[in-house]
C-alpha cells in the first residue's frame, strides 16, 4: 500500500517536472490589433502596433497588453473622442487585456510547419470590465515563428463604452470589428 | 425704407454669423493632429529614470504624463539602444534600455521620420524625442515587464 503510494507520488512528481521542463513561453512584440466601425454615416478605422503578446505552447496560454492611446485615427477629433473619459477613458484605464488559453491544443501542432484553427477561450478586459470571450484563431506555424492571427466582434455597450449624445453615438457602430496579429 | 435697411442688416449678420458657425465646426471635424516634433519637450529623462518612476509609482505617472485626450507628455529620452525592430506597420521600433534595468523605453519611429533612425546602431546611447503612451509595469499575466511606449519618435540627438 505504501510502496503504491510512493509510486504514484513519483510518478505525479515526474509528471510535473516533465510538464514544467517542457513549458515554453514565447513572447511577440510585432503586433498588429486593428477595429472597423461601419454605419451608414462613416466608417471608422484605427490600428495599434505597440501590443505585447505571450503564447506558451505547451499549455496554450495566450496573454495580450494593449495599449490604448497607441490607437492611431486619421481625424484628430476621432483620436481625443476615442481616449475621452465618456468613451474608453484611457488615461485611467491605459491598458486592455487578454488572457486566455487554446482549447483545443491538441489539434495544434507547433513542432511541425502548418496552419492550424484553434479556439481561444479567455477573459477579455476594456475599460476596466471584464468579459468571458470564446473566439476562433489561425496560428500558423514556419519554422521557428509562429503567427497568430484572429477576427472577431466585440459589443461596446458589454464593457459600458457608449456615447449618450451627439456626433459620436450616431457614427460609430454598436458591434465593432477587431483584427489581431501577433508573430512570435 | 429704414425697415428694410435692418432686415437687410440683420441677414448679413445671420449670414456671416452661420459662415463663422460653419467654420468652428469643420476646423473641429478636420483639426490636424498634433506635431509632436513640432511642439515642446515637456520632460527630460534617461530611461531608466523614467522606468523607475513608473515602477515605483505607476497611478501617481499616468497622472503626470497621461492625458484625457490622447495628446499626452512629449518626452525626450536619452539611453542605450538595445534593441532595433520593425513593425507590422514597417516603421522602426528602438527599445532604449540599461542592462541593470528591467525595463525599457520602446520607442516607435513614424515612417516619414525613420531616415533619422536608419543610422542608429546597437550599443549607441542616443536622445529620442516622441509622445509618450504608456508606462513601465510588471505584468503577472504575461510574466514579464512592459516597456514605456513612446511614438511618433525622432532622433534629437546622437
Amino acid at each position: 500500500m505504501r510502496n503504491s503510494i510512493v509510486k504514484i507520488v513519483s510518478v505525479l512528481v515526474l509528471l510535473v517536472a516533465t510538464t514544467t521542463s517542457f513549458a515554453q513561453k514565447v513572447v511577440s512584440q510585432k503586433t498588429s490589433i486593428s477595429f472597423f466601425s461601419h454605419t451608414p454615416i462613416e466608417d471608422i478605422k484605427s490600428s495599434n502596433f505597440k501590443s505585447v503578446s505571450t503564447l506558451d505552447t505547451s499549455t496554450g496560454d495566450v496573454v495580450f497588453s494593449v495599449p490604448m492611446q497607441s490607437f492611431e485615427f486619421e481625424k484628430e477629433l476621432m483620436q481625443k473622442h476615442f481616449n475621452s473619459s465618456d468613451f474608453l477613458d484611457t488615461k485611467k484605464e491605459p491598458k486592455s487585456k487578454l488572457v486566455g488559453k487554446i482549447t483545443n491544443l491538441s489539434q495544434v501542432n507547433f513542432k511541425k510547419d502548418g496552419t492550424y484553427n484553434a479556439e481561444v477561450s479567455g477573459e477579455l478586459t476594456i475599460k476596466g470590465t471584464t468579459k468571458t470571450i470564446s473566439e476562433k484563431a489561425t496560428i500558423i506555424v514556419k519554422g521557428s515563428t509562429i503567427i497568430l492571427k484572429s477576427k472577431f466582434y466585440i459589443v461596446l455597450a458589454d464593457y459600458g463604452i457608449a456615447f449618450k449624445k451627439g456626433k459620436p453615438s450616431t457614427n460609430i457602430a454598436k458591434i465593432i470589428e477587431v483584427t489581431v496579429e501577433a508573430e512570435y | 425704407m429704414k425697415r428694410k435697411k435692418i432686415i437687410q442688416i440683420s441677414l448679413t449678420l445671420l449670414v456671416l454669423g452661420l459662415i463663422a458657425a460653419g467654420s468652428i465646426v469643420y476646423y473641429q471635424f478636420n483639426q490636424p493632429h498634433r506635431n509632436i516634433q513640432e511642439s515642446k519637450t515637456d520632460f527630460s529623462f534617461s530611461s531608466s529614470q523614467i522606468v523607475k518612476e513608473y515602477l515605483a509609482n505607476p497611478e501617481g505617472a499616468n497622472e503626470k504624463y497621461l492625458d484625457e485626450e490622447g495628446n499626452s507628455k512629449i518626452l525626450e529620452i536619452s539611453g542605450i539602444v538595445a534593441e532595433i525592430s520593425e513593425d507590422f506597420n514597417k516603421q522602426k521600433v528602438i527599445l532604449l534600455k540599461s542592462v541593470s534595468d528591467n525595463a525599457g523605453v520602446s520607442c516607435t519611429f513614424t515612417p516619414e521620420i525613420n531616415v533619422s533612425a536608419n543610422q542608429i546602431k546597437i550599443g549607441e546611447t542616443i536622445t529620442v524625442k516622441g509622445v509618450i503612451r504608456s508606462g513601465a509595469s510588471y505584468d503577472k499575466d504575461l510574466e514579464m515587464y512592459e516597456n514605456v511606449i513612446m511614438e511618433k519618435c525622432s532622433v534629437v540627438s546622437k
